[in-house]
C-alpha cells in the first residue's frame, strides 16, 4: 500500500437530472484525485452537489458525462454483476440513517460483507475482533440494533464498511443524525481507523467541526469545486478555523464554535 | 380540502395492488355462499336425488363452514393488513387529526371494498350457480337439465355474510386506531417481539412438551375408536396444543442454538431467511399453526370425502356381492328369470342351499359376552360355483364374512373363536378360524355368514333339525355383468317385487354414490376455499414483509450483493414458510385420516394421495407466487 497512490480518480464529472426541458444541471464538471490514505471531507452549501457527487463517486448513481475511476477501474463500464463484486470487494460505506438490518445481531450486521467471500470463519473472527476493539463495540456484539444507540448503530455501520479492508469508504453525513458527543466520538474512531489502518474516506459533510478531522478539505459551490483545503501540521482547531472562514464566503450553513 | 371519503376512495386506488388477491379471495368465498344458499333453497335439485340424502342439511353444514373461513381469512388477512399501514395510521394522528377521524376512514375503505366484493359475489354466484349443479349432478350420476333461479333468499343471507364481516373487521380497526399509542405504530416493524435468548430450561422444557403433545396424539390416532367422543377432543386438543408451541418454542428454538452456533457469521442467505422469522416468532407462530391447522382440516376433509366416493362401489360390492337376491322364493326368481331373458339381458343364475340356526359366537376377550344370535351356514362348495372368491374351510371349521366387522368393534384377537350350537340339553363346539370383511350373501340375508363345507353344513342340518330357529333356505342369486343392462334389470327388480326386498345392490349403491357425490362436491369447494384462504394470507404475510424488507435490500445493494444472492435468501425463506406449515399438517393429516379411516372399509390411501398430490400443487402456486412478488420489489429496490 503505497502512500501517494491514486485510489479514485474523477474526471470532468457532470450529472444532469431530469429531462431538456427541465434539465437540472447539479455537477458541472468535477476533478477530483484522492489518493491512498487521504480522509477528504466534501462541503458546500445546500444544493451544491455534495451528495450527488458522493453518490456518483460510489456507484450509486451514474454520471451524464466525464468518467470515474476507483483503482483505475472504470466504474461506469462495469456490468452489473461486476459492479456487485466491485462493491462487495473494494467499497464500504456509512449512511446518515446507519441502514442496519434490524433482524441482526451487532455482529451478524458487521460481519455480512464477508459472508460471501471464501474467508475462514477464524480469519473472519480475528477481523471483527480487530475492528470491534478500535470500534469499541465488541461489549455489544449480540445486541440488536433497536437496543443500542445512534453513536453505537453508527459505529456499528462503520465496523461493517471496513470489516472487508475496502481501498475506499464512503460516508454520507455521518453524524448528521447524532448528537455532538456521539458525533466527536465517532469521527475520533474515524481518524483512528484512517491513520492506524491507512484507510482511505471520502465523507459529505455540512459540518465544520467533522471535516475539522479531515486531511483535506473540498468545498462546492454550484456543482463545481470551489476551493481545497490541506489540514498539513495544522492543529485541528486552527484547521476549523479556516473551514469557517472559508464556509463565511461561501455562505450557507453555519456553526456556532466548538 | 379533501373529504374523508375522497381520501379513503384515493387511497384505495393505490393500494389496489395489494388488495387484488384478497378481493379475489372474499369474492370467492362469498358467491360459494351465495351458491351453496341457492342450493340449499332449491327443490329442482332435491327433488331427483334419492329421498334419504339429505340435500339441505349437507349444504347449510358447509354454509356454516364457509362463514368461518371467511371470518378467519379475513381477521387475518386485516390484521395483516392494519399492522403494514400502522405507519400510515401514526402519521394521521401526527398531522393532527382525530382517533375518531382515522377509524371513520379506514372503515369507509373497508366497507366500500367489502361492497365491491359483495356485488360481485352475489353476480357471479348467480352466473356460475348453473355450472356449479351441472358438476353436482355429474358426480352424483343423474341425467337431467335444471335451471336454477335467483335465490332472493340466498342474496338476503349473503348481505348478512357482508355485514358481519363489516362488523367484525371495524370492532379490527377500531382496536387498532384506538389501543396502540403512535410510538407503537411508528415502530411496529422495527422492533422484534423475542430478542432475548431463551430461557434454556423452559424453552427446552416447551419444546420437547410441544413434541410430546403431537407424539400423543399421532398415538391416540391408532384407536380413536375406543371411547370416540373423548378421544377425539383429546386428540384435537394435543395436536392444536402441540402444533403451536412447536412454532412458537420448538422452531425458535432450533433456530436460536443454530445461530449461536454461528455466532455471528451468518452469511447472507441466513440473514435474509432466518433473521427475519426469528424476529417476528410471535406473529409467525400464530399465522403459521393457523394455516397448518387449517392444511390438516382441508387435507383430511378432501381425503375423507375422496376415499367415500371412490370406495363407493367397492364398498356397496362387500355389503351386496349379488345383484339380485330371492330366499326361498322360487316362483319369484324364476318369473323375474324370464322376464330378464325376454329383454335379452344376460343374466347369470345360481342357487345355494343353506341352513339357518341359533347359536353362540364366543368372544374371547369377554369371557361373559353370551349372545345368542341367527348362524346362516353356507356351503362353499356350491358358492364356488357362483365365482365367488373364497378361501374353502377345513372340515368342522367355519369363515365368517361381515362386511361390517370393522365396524362393530375391535378385531384384534377376537379370532379364532368358538362357535356354540345346543341342541337337547347338549352343546356341540365348532371353531370359528377368522373373519373377511365383506359379505357372501347379500346384506338383507339373514342371521351372521358362515362358510363351511358342505359336509359340515349337512352335519349341523341333522343336528340341529327342529331346534328353535332352524329354518332351511334356499338362495337364487343373479348377477348382470353389463352395467347397463344392471340399471334395465334393477328397474324391473324394483316393480316385480314388494316393497321389503327394496334392498338391492343398484339401489344401495346408487344412494350411496349421491351420498358421496355430494360429500366430494361441498367437500372439494370448501377445500378450495381454505385452500385459497391459507394461500392469501401466506402471500399477504409475505408481500408486507417484503415492503418492510425493501430498505435492507438497498443496504445489501451497497454492500455489493446482487439480486441472485438476495433471492437465494428469499427463496429459503419461502421454502421454510411455505414447506414448514405444509409438511407438518401432511403429517397430521396423514394421522388424522389414519383416525377417521375405521369409517371406511376400504384402504384410503391412493385417494388421501391424490388428495395431497393436488393441494401441494395449488399450494406451491401460491408459494411461486410470493416469489415473483419478491424478485419485483428486490429489482425495484436495487435497481
Amino acid at each position: 500500500m503505497n502512500v501517494g497512490e491514486t485510489v479514485l480518480q474523477a474526471r470532468n464529472v457532470h450529472k444532469t437530472f431530469g429531462t431538456k426541458g427541465s434539465a437540472q444541471h447539479v455537477l458541472k464538471g468535477i476533478d477530483l484525485r484522492v489518493t491512498r490514505n487521504e480522509f477528504v471531507g466534501v462541503m458546500g452549501p445546500s444544493g451544491s452537489g455534495k451528495t450527488t457527487l458522493l453518490n456518483v463517486l460510489a456507484t450509486i448513481d451514474h454520471t451524464t458525462d466525464g468518467t470515474v475511476l476507483i483503482d483505475e477501474a472504470d466504474i461506469s463500464k462495469l456490468g452489473n454483476t461486476a459492479l456487485s463484486a466491485f462493491r462487495r470487494n473494494k467499497l464500504g460505506f456509512i449512511f446518515q440513517d446507519y441502514n442496519l438490518l434490524d433482524t441482526l445481531t451487532v455482529k451478524e450486521n458487521i460481519l455480512l460483507p464477508i459472508s460471501l467471500s471464501k474467508i475462514s470463519k477464524r480469519k473472519a473472527e480475528s477481523e471483527f475482533t480487530a475492528i470491534a476493539d478500535v470500534l469499541d463495540i465488541k461489549a455489544l456484539s449480540n445486541k440488536y440494533p433497536h437496543e443500542i444507540s445512534g453513536g453505537q448503530k453508527q459505529r456499528t455501520a462503520a465496523g461493517r464498511a471496513l470489516i472487508h479492508q475496502p481501498s475506499i469508504v464512503f460516508a454520507d453525513e455521518p453524524t448528521g443524525a447524532l448528537d455532538s458527543k456521539s458525533a466527536s466520538s465517532l469521527l475520533d474512531v474515524m481518524e483512528k481507523v484512517n491513520q492506524q489502518r491507512g484507510v482511505t474516506v471520502v465523507m459529505v459533510t455540512h459540518d465544520p467541526v467533522a471535516s475539522s478531522y479531515c486531511s483535506r478539505v473540498v468545498f462546492l459551490r454550484d456543482g463545481k469545486i470551489y476551493s481545497e483545503l490541506y489540514r498539513g501540521d495544522k492543529t485541528r482547531h486552527a484547521f476549523f478555523n479556516e473551514i469557517m472562514d472559508v464556509q463565511a464566503v461561501l455562505g450557507g450553513d453555519h456553526v456556532d464554535g466548538f | 380540502m379533501l373529504t374523508v371519503f375522497e381520501l379513503a376512495l384515493r387511497s384505495m386506488r393505490q393500494n389496489v395492488k395489494h388488495y387484488y388477491l384478497y378481493f379475489f379471495a372474499l369474492i370467492f368465498s362469498m358467491s360459494l355462499y351465495f351458491v351453496f344458499t341457492s342450493l340449499q333453497h332449491d327443490q329442482d335439485v332435491q327433488n331427483m336425488t334419492h329421498p334419504s340424502v339429505d340435500f339441505s342439511a349437507g349444504f347449510q353444514i358447509a354454509g356454516v363452514m364457509l362463514i368461518v373461513i371467511v371470518g378467519i381469512f379475513t381477521v387475518s388477512a386485516n390484521g395483516i393488513f392494519l399492522r403494514r399501514r400502522s405507519r400510515e395510521i401514526g402519521l394521521y394522528q401526527l398531522i393532527g387529526l382525530s382517533k375518531g377521524w382515522v377509524a371513520r376512514y379506514l372503515m369507509i375503505e373497508n366497507i366500500l371494498l367489502g361492497l365491491g366484493a359483495l356485488l360481485a359475489a352475489i353476480i357471479c354466484g348467480a352466473l356460475i350457480s348453473r355450472l356449479f349443479v351441472l358438476v353436482l349432478l355429474n358426480l352424483l350420476d343423474l341425467e337431467g337439465i335444471v335451471g336454477i333461479s335467483f335465490s332472493v333468499l340466498a342474496a338476503f343471507k349473503t348481505v348478512m355474510v357482508y355485514l358481519l364481516i363489516i362488523v367484525i373487521t371495524s370492532i379490527q380497526m377500531m382496536l387498532k386506531v384506538y389501543r396502540s399509542t403512535l410510538l407503537d405504530l411508528f415502530q411496529a416493524d422495527k422492533r422484534p417481539d423475542l430478542t432475548k435468548p431463551p430461557k434454556a430450561v423452559a424453552s427446552a422444557i416447551f419444546a420437547l412438551l410441544g413434541l410430546a403433545l403431537i407424539g400423543y396424539g399421532y398415538e391416540l390416532s391408532g384407536h380413536i375408536n375406543k371411547q370416540l367422543f373423548v378421544n377425539a377432543l383429546l386428540m384435537l386438543g394435543s395436536i392444536v396444543a402441540g402444533t403451536y408451541l412447536l412454532f412458537r418454542v420448538t422452531i425458535r428454538w432450533c433456530f436460536y442454538l443454530f445461530r449461536k452456533r454461528k455466532d455471528g457469521h451468518l452469511g447472507l442467505t441466513n440473514s435474509l431467511s432466518m433473521a427475519p422469522l426469528m424476529h417476528h416468532t410471535k406473529a409467525n407462530a400464530n399465522s403459521l399453526t393457523l394455516i397448518t391447522l387449517l392444511s390438516v382440516l382441508t387435507i383430511t376433509m378432501i381425503s375423507m370425502a375422496y376415499s367415500f366416493y371412490y370406495s363407493v362401489e367397492q364398498e356397496t360390492r362387500h355389503d351386496f356381492p349379488d345383484d339380485f337376491m330371492f330366499e326361498n322364493e322360487q316362483q319369484e326368481a324364476l318369473s323375474f328369470q324370464n322376464e330378464l331373458e325376454k329383454e335379452g339381458i344376460d343374466v347369470k343364475h345360481h342357487v345355494v342351499e343353506a341352513v339357518l340356526t341359533k347359536g353362540v359366537i364366543l368372544d374371547p376377550n369377554d369371557e361373559s359376552h353370551k349372545f345368542e344370535e341367527g348362524l346362516l351356514w353356507l356351503p362353499a362348495e356350491q358358492l364356488k360355483q357362483t365365482d365367488a372368491d373364497l378361501d374353502m374351510p377345513p372340515d368342522g371349521e367355519a369363515i365368517l364374512y361381515n362386511a361390517g366387522a370393522s365396524l362393530s368393534g375391535d378385531l384384534d384377537e377376537r379370532y379364532p373363536t368358538e362357535i356354540e350350537l345346543e341342541q337337547n340339553g347338549q352343546t356341540v363346539m365348532y371353531t370359528l378360524r377368522t373373519v373377511m370383511e365383506r359379505n357372501i350373501m347379500n346384506l338383507n340375508a339373514p342371521g351372521s355368514q358362515l362358510l363351511v363345507s358342505e359336509a359340515t353344513m349337512d352335519k349341523i342340518a341333522v343336528q340341529m333339525a327342529g331346534t328353535p330357529g332352524y329354518k332351511k333356505i334356499r338362495f337364487d342369486t343373479f348377477q348382470v355383468p353389463d352395467k347397463e343392462e344392471l340399471a334395465t334389470a334393477s328397474s324391473l327388480y324394483a316393480k316385480s317385487v314388494s316393497d321389503e326386498r327394496l334392498y338391492y345392490f343398484y339401489a344401495q349403491y346408487k344412494e350411496v354414490l349421491q351420498t358421496t357425490g355430494l360429500l366430494i362436491f361441498i367437500a372439494a369447494f370448501l377445500g378450495l376455499v381454505f385452500l385459497i384462504s391459507t394461500g392469501s394470507i401466506l402471500y399477504f404475510k409475505q408481500m408486507t414483509e417484503a415492503e418492510q424488507e425493501k430498505q435492507s435490500f438497498k443496504t445489501l445493494r451497497q454492500l455489493g450483493f446482487d439480486v441472485n444472492m438476495i433471492m437465494k435468501g428469499i427463496i429459503r425463506k419461502q421454502a421454510i414458510v411455505f414447506l414448514l406449515p405444509l409438511t407438518i399438517g401432511m403429517l397430521h393429516s396423514i394421522f388424522a385420516i389414519k383416525a377417521a379411516s375405521f369409517m371406511i372399509r376400504s384402504d384410503t390411501t391412493f385417494p388421501a394421495s391424490i388428495a395431497m398430490v393436488i393441494y401441494t400443487v395449488i399450494y406451491f402456486v401460491f408459494a411461486l407466487f410470493t416469489i415473483g412478488y419478491y424478485r419485483n420489489i428486490v429489482k425495484n429496490a436495487i435497481s
